[in-house]
């Protein structure tokens, strides 16, 4: 009785990872349980039934789950907690979609009162055609999407096994020449290939993109792949081509300004999503080739449209990648009964060991308004807010002493006001790249710090976004938000990277104090604490006072 | 079998008094103990006990507390020959096989029925007491359990002498001269094993299957004027009886021929086996329920502290609204039933009750604050030892009461007096499954209706039913039970034994299981206080190990959280619970400190060296740096704003004059205070203010919201548009001449019409005045008129008041009432008692 688990009755998991047994403990909890948050000393993992049938779907039973919480757990776990997920678990593979050689799809059961309670539902009825046997029901073929989602949603997810077309043949190899795809890599594309379709979870920078090249030379077919942005798609093209038998020619890019369909069609969101007059106009894509595999990367911020897309296309193979299955709009059941159940989940510290990903050193910097702008904060609109204290004369003093402290590493100040940039830019005898730098001269600046020859560097948001960005060991935010909290850390991870002499990296906030800056900053710190990011808060004065 | 032969007692009883006054000390304080009501009050001898013991009320208290077995029993002897042998019920309840089974529980049953006076005499003359007789026996308008019909003598009782001989001619026997003697033989030849076969060998196929649909009840059939032939076979040989005009009926006698003796479909000798539904290692259900136990406790003071600054409000009625319970339900995120459930429980344990102010809330109670600082164990024990003996049922909570009340938590009417007896029985029979073993929820219910037959299924609620379900809920949820099975310190607090612990000591078969029902039920229903505190004492001792160790410190992480890993020590929990918010609760505590927590707790007087220093020593990881500065930032601002209330001000620009007025004796009522050199804010209101300076002899102006000067003058204020009122005149209006010469004239001829004086009347008789007596002798004479079948004479006042004579011939008295045939009014009718003024026996050449 003295495990490292403790069991809430929100059915969170506590973890203790100083014990001795976390590591068994995790392990043993993985397959079913999210990682929530991962704070220094106590992991949150949640229990859900999408988890629990991931695990089902894993070939986990209730057995081996109630025996994980028991065997490890501090105190007794409620017998109604073990007797819920015992009985949630058993709800997995009930139904089944398969393929009848003389019907088509169709729906069966193990149980016929789940299928007698579920054919009586409304929503039910129009989906499914005749009832072939009493534990066999037609469906037609276009719904196989839709009978998912509503099964899941009446709490009965159909197990799919009606297989798969194979799609257009193209011939995709890996080219493994002086690399080759790491364990967990290699684990991942095989259990998403003997799957069939789903989603691997892989934390930021542990190379989701070569898993995904890996099923694709696996599934030797045209592939499409959407994500997120036009940077993430030059960033997959860049990486297909280093890293494949595919040459440029054979990728295409579908997006807002180029509008290519080839063997390999890399497209955004964006696009997808596009309506016009009511109407998606690029939603042809989806048919304009015989795809044999569709590549979903991030998949927690796939658009609700892309879903409804998706539903019509159950007979392809689908990959989902992502770094964590919480969406922020709660629709984890779609991506589970349409993209696909869980395949593969790294644990983060095994890869973390590997050196891909390391914490930074993230310190938020409270800087004081003066009284002139507290007034003229105070009085300002309230979309004026922002900006007003975001761009406080007080940052530049602070900005200029950060850069003096880490003079000779690279360092990058990223903002989101051109008047402020251009002010520090001066300041610091830095260059600025914004939105209105041309390409080359955006690349002449990246390769010469690259190169060391300048070695701080101001951007903007705009630049921000762009793919070639350098990495540096020291970055100085001082404005902006920068979308979502998970876009934020996923950024974070791409830009700091440890250096080989072990240099620890920085991420400085400057954040003006009493303001909404603060607030928001709360929110990012907040989500970094429970990534694992120390990281600690200081006044400008003192840091003023330091230097 | 030896069964009390009555060679070395004294002479039979012939009463049930007698009866008594022959039994000792221990067998009549066993009838005593069984049956409480017959000691309330103290009868003043035997007989008088005999009598209480037969009134109505009593013996269908008794019955009622009779398992299935004993009843059936009672039940045979009631269609038995009255006195019946021991032979004769023994035939009656083990039927022509003689099961075995019967034959083994019979004489305790008996014993039961005679210990609890229901049945008297020897085995030679067994006697159930009359009223029994008369509740239990089969009648048209309450069919008998047994099934059975009315015996052949019963159902002739009308009959023609002449049907009676065709009858018994038809049947087979030689004609007779009287009705009597040919009843008697007929009876004789229903009872006889053989002759009724032979009998019966004859009959057509059609007609045995008549008899097939009748003989195990109800015995009535319905038959037309006039009959098929199969039923006109039956009718001839009297194997049915006409009772009315279209009706049939199976006599006893070849019921019971039919039954091979049995009065029973099935005797239940044996009680349903309570049978384990899972066995658990004992140390895991004990763990389980300890953990519930303490999530119990958790509960309760998560509720309290849900109320602390005030709970909801008590409803007019009584208890607690339907959306003060969701909220609560809500706050402690349980499902409402259960929610009722701990709301009860704290009540019940005196830790909520409501303040009785005039606007009137649940609060906690003092009590709450001694429970709270009580061990772990200990706290659980005074919730456990208050939801053993509570009669009020949470489980009724949301239900409707018999006029169609919602019955609310807290509120009347919850109160079921059979609550703790169930409870202490469905945990008995929990304690009487091995250890560890969980028993089947519809084994203990069937258990139960055995034991309590006319108190279960019968009634159409099923309370019973009902509340052994609750109970079995309810003690998980209290940590009584864990995975459904009794735990150690559960059987403690009940001060049962411990358990058969081995197989081999249950029960494995039918012959096995008889000492089981026979044994006296252990635990016994309720213990004493003394002895409750010793099983509740042990029950704190078992669980006291089982329960979490209070912890000292928490962990604290960079995400502004703490997590208690495991139950904090009081003032620890306290302190976290003002100084963060609780994200999570179950074996650990999560807390989120936020800029609002903390300034909560600076609110509540800490200040932030103490808020550090507490962190520092209860952590037993170093203090998270943006922890420790959210701490120093919310203090930072802290109490930099202060707001206060005025309810008026003297403003003035020269400093020295509002130091001169604050100086100032007089000024001390107005309870002025500087707040700025140039300003003072007041207690007094603007006009009292105004008016106290000027006493002082100053010549203060009032100023407007805006600033300005206010000129004073006089207001008028004026309502919105009125309409004067109506007069209210004292009386009627007053007379004009015409009505009151006419009412003069009216008032003169009637004073003349009674004023005349008139020849004298007739004497009114003496035979018209109502009989009196009291209401003893009232009473007596009734029920003596009842035996004796004989006509009195009563006066009887009736719901308006109208006083009257009847002559009726009393049928029944019971309950207050008597039930009588009046021949004033020619039908039977049912007078109360109490407004019975007298009665009186007709005198001989009356009626």
């Amino acid at each position: 009785m003295n495990g490292p688990l403790i069991v809430q009755s929100d059915k969170t998991l506590l973890l203790e990872v100083d014990h001795e047994q976390a590591d068994d403990c995790r392990r043993a909890i993985a397959p079913f349980a999210e990682l929530e948050r991962a704070p220094e000393h106590i992991h949150t993992y949640r229990v859900t039934p999408l988890g629990l049938w991931n695990a089902r779907a894993a070939g986990h039973d209730a057995e081996q789950v109630v025996d994980a919480l028991v065997q490890f757990s501090r105190y007794p776990v409620p017998h109604a907690l073990l007797v819920d997920i015992a009985e949630t678990m058993d709800r997995y593979g009930r139904l089944t979609l398969s393929k009848h050689p003389a019907h088509g799809l169709v729906l069966t059961t193990t149980d016929r009162p789940v299928l007698e309670e579920v054919l009586r539902s409304k929503r039910i009825a129009p989906l499914v055609g005749t009832r072939i046997d009493p534990d066999t029901v037609a469906v037609h073929p276009s719904e196989r999407g839709q009978i998912k989602q509503t099964l899941l949603k009446l709490g009965w997810p159909a197990e799919d096994l009606a297989g798969y077309v194979d799609g257009e043949a193209h011939a995709i190899e890996l080219a493994e020449d002086g690399w080759a795809l790491r364990p967990y890599q290699k684990q991942a594309v095989e259990n998403f290939w003997h799957g069939g379709s789903g989603v691997v979870v892989l934390p930021c920078g542990a190379g989701k993109t070569l898993v995904g090249a890996g099923a694709m030379a696996q599934a030797k077919s045209t592939t499409l792949i959407l994500v997120t942005n036009t940077v993430s798609a030059r960033q997959w093209k860049h990486e297909l081509v280093r890293r494949t038998s595919l040459t440029e020619d054979e990728i295409g890019e579908y997006s807002g300004t180029r509008k290519e369909i080839r063997p390999v069609t890399i497209a955004t969101y964006q696009v997808l999503t596009t309506k016009r007059k009511g109407v998606y106009p690029h939603l042809e894509l989806f048919d304009s080739r015989d795809w044999g595999l569709i590549v979903y990367d991030e998949v927690h911020l796939l658009p609700a449209p892309v879903f409804k897309f998706t539903a019509d296309l159950q007979a392809r193979r689908r990959l989902g990648l992502t770094a964590t299955l919480v969406r922020e709009d709660g629709r984890e059941s779609d991506v589970f009964s349409l993209i696909g159940p869980k395949r593969f989940d790294a644990p983060w510290k095994e890869i973390e060991a590997q050196g891909y990903i390391a914490p930074a050193d993230c310190v938020e910097v409270r800087v004081s308004l003066t009284d002139a702008e507290r007034l003229a904060y105070a009085t300002a609109e309230t979309e004026e807010k922002y900006r007003f204290c975001a761009t406080t004369d007080t940052k530049r003093k602070v900005t200029e002493a950060i850069v003096r402290r880490f003079a000779g590493q690279q360092i990058l100040v990223i903002g989101q006001y051109i008047d402020q940039l251009d002010e520090l830019g001066e300041h610091l005898g830095a260059p600025v790249i914004k939105g209105e730098t041309s390409n080359a001269q955006r690349e002449k600046l990246f390769d010469a710090f690259r190169e060391g020859e300048i070695s701080v560097l101001v951007v903007s948001k705009v630049a921000n976004f762009s793919i070639d960005l350098p990495e540096a060991t020291v970055a100085i935010q001082v404005s902006g938000t920068f979308g979502s909290r998970q876009e934020e850390a996923q950024r974070l991870g791409r830009v700091l990277r440890p250096k080989s002499d072990g240099h620890q990296a920085h991420f400085y906030s400057v954040v003006a104090r009493d303001t909404i800056d603060q607030d928001f900053a709360a929110h990012r710190q907040r989500f970094l604490a429970e990534q694992g990011y120390a990281y600690r808060i200081v006044d400008a004065d003192e840091l003023l006072a330091e230097s | 079998m030896d069964r009390m032969s009555t060679e070395d007692r004294p002479p039979a009883p012939r009463s049930l008094a007698e009866a008594l006054r022959g039994r000792d000390d221990v067998s009549l304080g066993g009838l005593l103990r069984s049956r409480p009501d017959l000691i309330t009050p103290v009868p003043t001898d035997l007989t008088q006990l005999a009598t209480r013991a037969g009134t109505r009320a009593s013996v269908v208290r008794a019955l009622e507390r009779l398992d299935r077995f004993a009843l059936q029993t009672a039940e045979a002897l009631a269609v038995a020959a009255d006195p019946a042998t021991y032979d004769e019920l023994l035939g009656l309840m083990a039927g022509d096989e003689a099961d075995p089974a019967v034959v083994a529980a019979l004489p305790h049953a008996l014993d039961t029925l005679r210990e609890q006076a229901l049945v008297w005499g020897g085995d030679d003359r067994l006697r159930l007491v009359r009223t029994a007789r008369e509740l239990l026996a089969p009648a048209p308008q309450h069919p008998s359990p047994t099934g059975l019909g009315p015996t052949v003598q019963e159902a002739t009782a009308g009959m023609s002498p002449g049907r009676i001989q065709e009858i018994v001619v038809a049947a087979g026997l030689p004609s007779t001269h009287d009705s009597v003697s040919a009843v008697t033989a007929l009876s004789g030849l229903f009872t006889h094993r053989k002759r009724m076969a032979a009998l019966l060998a004859g009959a057509p196929a059609d007609s045995l299957e008549v008899l097939e649909r009748l003989v195990w009840g109800p015995p009535y059939g319905q038959v037309t004027p006039d009959p098929a032939p199969r039923l006109r076979w039956l009718l001839d040989r009297g194997l049915l009886l006409p009772t009315a005009p279209g009706t049939v009926v199976l006599p006893r006698e070849v019921a019971l021929h039919l039954r091979r003796g049995l009065a029973h479909r099935t005797p239940e000798p044996v009680p349903p086996v309570v049978e384990a539904a899972a066995v658990h290692r004992p140390q895991v259900v004990d763990s389980t329920a300890a953990g519930q136990a303490y999530t119990a406790l958790a509960t309760v003071e998560e509720l309290l502290k849900d109320w602390d600054e005030g709970g909801p409000a008590v409803l007019r009625a009584g208890g607690l609204s339907v959306r003060d319970l969701k909220r609560t339900s809500v706050a402690l995120d349980a499902s409402e039933p259960v929610a009722a459930f701990w709301v009860e429980l704290a009540y019940a344990a005196g830790l909520i009750a409501s303040d009785g102010e005039a606007d009137e809330r649940y609060a906690a109670t003092p009590e709450y604050d001694e429970w709270r600082e009580l061990p772990a164990a200990e706290r659980w024990s005074r919730l456990a030892t208050a939801w053993l003996a509570a009669t009020r049922t949470a489980g009724l909570v949301g239900g409707r009461d018999a006029k169609d009340r919602t019955l609310s938590a807290l509120g009347p009417g919850l109160d079921r007096s059979a609550a703790p007896e169930v409870r202490h029985r469905v945990l008995g029979l929990l304690a009487g499954l091995p250890e560890g073993a969980a028993p089947d929820a519809g084994s203990v219910l069937a258990r139960l209706r055995w034991e309590r037959p006319l108190r279960g299924d019968r009634r159409e609620d099923d309370l019973r039913g009902r509340l052994a379900e609750w109970a079995l809920s309810e003690a998980e949820l209290l940590g009584v039970t864990g995975r459904g099975a009794l735990s150690a310190h559960g059987r403690a607090l009940l001060g049962a034994p411990a358990a058969p612990s081995g197989p081999g000591e249950a029960p494995s078969g039918p012959g096995d299981k008889l000492p089981v029902h026979h044994r006296p039920a252990p635990p016994r229903a309720r213990l004493s206080p003394a002895e409750q505190a010793v099983a509740s004492a042990a029950a704190v001792r078992l669980l006291t190990p089982l329960l979490p160790e209070p912890l000292d410190h928490v962990l604290l992480q960079a995400d502004l959280t703490a997590v208690a890993p495991g139950p904090l020590e009081k003032h620890l929990a306290d302190m976290l619970g003002v100084l963060a918010d609780v994200e999570s609760k179950g074996g650990a505590t999560v807390y989120r400190f936020t800029p609002g927590s903390v300034r909560r707790a600076l609110d509540a007087g800490q200040a932030a060296s103490d808020l550090h220093a507490f962190l520092t020593a209860h952590s037993r990881t170093p203090v998270p740096q943006p922890l420790a500065y959210l701490i120093d930032d919310v203090a930072r601002r802290h109490g930099q704003l202060r707001v206060g209330a005025a309810s008026a001000y003297v403003r003035c620009d020269d400093d020295a004059v509002l130091s001169e007025i604050l100086a100032d004796k007089r000024a001390a009522a107005l309870g002025l205070r500087r707040l700025a050199p140039t300003v003072l804010a007041a207690q007094a209101d603007p006009a009292g203010l105004l008016e106290g300076l000027r006493a002082m002899g100053f010549a203060p102006a009032a100023e407007s919201a805006e600033g300005d000067v206010l000129i004073t003058r006089a207001l008028a204020h004026r309502t919105p548009p009125r309409s004067a009122p109506e007069p209210v005149p004292d009386g009627p209006p007053v007379p004009d001449d015409t009505l009151l010469a006419a009412a003069l004239r009216a008032i003169r001829a009637g004073d003349l019409a009674s004023t005349t004086p008139r020849k004298p009347g007739t004497a009114p008789t003496a035979g018209g005045e109502l009989p009196r007596t009291g209401s003893a002798e009232t009473l007596a004479t009734m029920q003596a008129a009842v035996l004796t079948g004989e006509a009195v004479w009563i006066g009887y006042v009736n719901a308006e008041g109208t006083a009257s004579q009847r002559v009726i011939a009393p049928i029944r008295v019971e309950g207050g009432f008597v039930t009588a045939y009046d021949h004033t009014a020619d039908e039977v009718r049912t007078y109360p008692l109490h407004r019975v003024t007298g009665v009186a026996e007709l005198a001989d050449d009356a009626g």
